[in-house]
């Protein structure tokens, strides 16, 4: 079929009439990809086309023919042009259109960041693709494709913010399960800096991701995980938690093993011989691309140690501190002590006329309205989770892999032959 | 026809019983269900409800000295034209039962209703050639959130005088519930296999107004602008802070046991080298 002149004019007609409800969408939606091939063949003129539609009011037929007309390879000097057009049309474009045909939207927006990047400049893409995913999701709680990418710009351009803002949200939907390792571990990266804990979980999650073979972002965030983990929390356990994979259990330490490394040589305890395990694999950290990281281990050794010093002194000199934790003056350990109060990680007064430091107890004493209004959220919050985790669980209990398996591994004794404590409380 | 009885006789009576009843009851209501035409919410309000099936049955046990024990029970069938119970059924259930409980004999009856009614005298009356001075158990299967007690009451009969006549007439006794470790713990299970709705209760009625909790609130309220001072404002915020952190531990608590199952579960579903024994015992 050519597309000529009138049937190029009763197409732009079909769209413009058939852009009203969501039952006259459905019909248009299946109008167009009949001719979506044609679309395709016709993809330079189709470009006067898409000035005569509303890419606000017929979105869904000014995907398809934005998508077709620009499914070509796209010359450098196009770039510009092709940027300013989808971002215009994602920024504006309606939802419930867009929904009808998401996998055409989506590989338009990748296409979009994949230009955004050859021009090297992701700024641009960062509103257009956050309103895209916002308008791709049927809620807040659903990861679509583009949060990757999303994110990936948001890192590539620094708005950390922006990407904060969309990290915060709780994820229960997923689209694609290779979309959730890429996000928690960009995720990960914007989040680490800022608020470590946040970044901590991120990470956690790429690895124990459910992955019936070893993947190689997992690998990556595990490096990550191992680092993020000594900085905030002052050690790493090895030993995974029995939700993780067996593929990822079996292979993860193989990949990193000049970062269990220097976990054994954090646990010393010994600035020195962190900082000769950071010598020895400095290469290694570098084409990781970690070894600013790395870094942020050695300085945190230093928090670490002060921290110890807490629950042994009451109070001591700020010459005594700079001798313990190997620090090279008094003056850097005041230093180091008073970004950890400014931090919250630790609770202490300096008295400087004499060099002294006190260290006090936590003086939050949960007595407080602000005290009872944070733990009345929080179990809200867990209450809501409470319930999601039951219909999980009872869905799990009817999914048929798991009838068939449980059958199979019945044990030689009836479950009711051991001694075994009630397994859930009803509240 | 219901004050207290003064033959001073102690009834004891088990939880099996209680369950039977209930059973016995339970079954008869919902196999007469499809019978009568299911009201749909439009005619709910036209059509009186159906009065609820009686049961009846006999109980059993044990009368040593002044302690009556009754430990089971069985059903009867009623004869609602004769007003009387299946004679020559009870006399051969009574003949098995012996055979396995050589020790207990027929102490009297029971029926399901809200009160007693004089039709029931009637039936008390033949039990007496078997048993001097039967018991009537009457379960009340009306459902009501408001009554705390056990819905079940037990009646004896006495000879008073009434209007210069002397009458038969049921009154009243007081019983104690008596369980043994087995029974305690079937009767336990028997009760949780029923489907967890315990939400439902709290839904599906209004809970009645409870006067004397209302009173106590009002009291309490009308305290408050005496005790006005930092130091109570510290306690009662710490102490309510720490019922919250222990509410919020137990659903904590909660929520990492279901997650622990669901684990499991995906685990033994999905994963392919999960490890091979299923479950270990918990120790």
């Amino acid at each position: 079929m050519n597309l000529n002149m009138s049937s190029a004019e009763s197409l732009v007609a079909q769209i413009q009439g058939l852009s009203g409800n969501l039952a006259d969408l459905t019909q248009l939606r299946n109008y167009l990809k009949q001719s979506d091939d044609s679309l395709h063949l016709e993809s330079t003129r189709l470009a006067p086309l898409l000035n005569e539609l509303d890419p606000s009011l017929h979105s869904l037929g000014y995907l398809y023919i934005l998508e077709a007309c620009t499914s070509g390879p796209i010359a450098k000097e196009q770039a510009n042009e092709f940027v300013l057009l989808v971002s215009r049309f994602m920024n504006v474009c309606a939802a419930e259109h867009i929904r009808l045909a998401s996998d055409k939207f989506i590989s338009l927006c990748k296409r979009f960041k994949d230009q955004v990047m050859l021009l090297e400049d992701p700024m641009r893409g960062v509103a257009p693709m956050l309103a895209a995913l916002r308008k791709l999701q049927t809620s807040t709680e659903q990861l679509t494709t583009l949060h990757p990418d999303f994110l990936l710009l948001c890192l590539l351009s620094k708005c950390y913010k922006t990407g904060l803002s969309i990290l915060g949200d709780d994820i229960f939907e997923i689209d694609q399960p290779r979309d959730l390792f890429l996000y928690c571990y960009y995720g990960g990266m914007i989040c680490i800096g800022q608020k470590f804990r946040k970044a901590l979980e991120l990470l956690h999650n790429v690895v124990t991701a459910p992955m019936p073979i070893i993947s190689a972002i997992a690998v990556e965030a595990y490096k990550k995980y191992i680092l993020v983990s000594l900085i905030h929390l002052g050690q790493f356990s090895t030993s995974f938690p029995k939700y993780t994979s067996s593929a990822a259990q079996r292979n993860l330490k193989n990949f990193s093993q000049p970062y269990l490394e220097l976990v054994n040589s954090y646990s010393t305890g010994k600035v020195s011989e962190l900082e000769m395990c950071v010598q020895t694999n400095k290469d290694k950290f570098e084409s990781d691309k970690n070894l600013g990281l790395v870094k942020q281990v050695v300085s945190s050794m230093y928090k670490r140690n002060i921290q110890r010093l807490t629950q042994t002194y009451l109070t001591l000199s700020l010459q005594d501190i700079a001798n313990t934790v190997q620090l090279n003056s008094p003056k850097e350990a005041e230093m180091h002590v008073l970004q950890m109060i400014q931090e919250g990680e630790i609770y202490a007064t300096i008295n400087q006329k004499d060099g002294m430091v006190r260290f006090l107890e936590d003086p939050e004493q949960y007595k407080t309205c602000e005290m009872i209004e944070r733990i009345d959220s929080s179990i809200q919050r867990i209450m809501m989770l409470s319930k999601k985790l039951s219909t999980m669980n009872e869905m799990m209990s009817c999914d048929p892999s798991y009838l068939g398996k449980v059958g199979r591994e019945r044990q030689r004794f009836d479950f009711d032959d051991f001694d075994t404590v009630p397994s859930k409380f009803n509240i | 026809m219901a004050s207290s009885s003064s033959s001073g006789l102690t009834f004891k009576l088990h939880p099996l019983v209680i369950v039977n009843i209930s059973d016995h009851y339970t079954r008869v209501k919902s196999q007469s269900l499809p019978t009568q035409a299911a009201p749909n919410s439009a005619d709910a309000s036209s059509l009186p409800p159906a009065p609820p099936p009686r049961v009846f049955g006999c109980v059993i046990g044990v009368q040593r000295g002044r302690t009556v024990e009754i430990f089971n029970s069985f059903e009867l069938l009623y004869d609602p034209s004769a007003h009387s119970l299946d004679r020559a059924f009870l006399e051969k259930k009574q003949e098995l039962y012996k055979k396995v409980f050589p020790n207990f004999y027929i102490l009297g009856w029971y029926s399901t209703g809200s009160d007693a009614q004089e039709s029931d005298m009637v039936i008390h009356k033949a039990l007496m050639d078997i048993n001097e001075s039967p018991v009537y158990v009457l379960l009340n299967p009306s459902i009501n959130p408001a009554q705390k007690d056990l819905p079940i009451t037990i009646y004896e009969s006495e000879l008073h005088v009434i209007d210069g006549i002397p009458q038969l007439i049921f009154v009243r006794s007081s019983y104690t519930i008596e369980t043994v470790e087995a029974e305690r713990i079937s009767v336990d299970h028997v009760a949780h296999l029923k489907p967890s709705d315990g939400g439902s209760a709290a839904t599906q009625w209004d809970i009645p107004c409870e006067n004397s909790l209302l009173r106590q609130v009002s009291s309490l309220l009308r305290r408050l602008p005496a005790i006005e001072s930092e130091k109570f404002q510290d306690d009662f915020l710490m102490e309510y802070n720490d019922t919250l952190l222990i509410t919020y531990l137990a659903m904590f608590t909660n929520c990492t046991s279901t997650m622990n199952e669901l684990v499991d579960k995906f685990n033994t579903a999905y994963d392919r080298h999960s490890r091979r024994g299923g479950r270990t015992a918990f120790i």
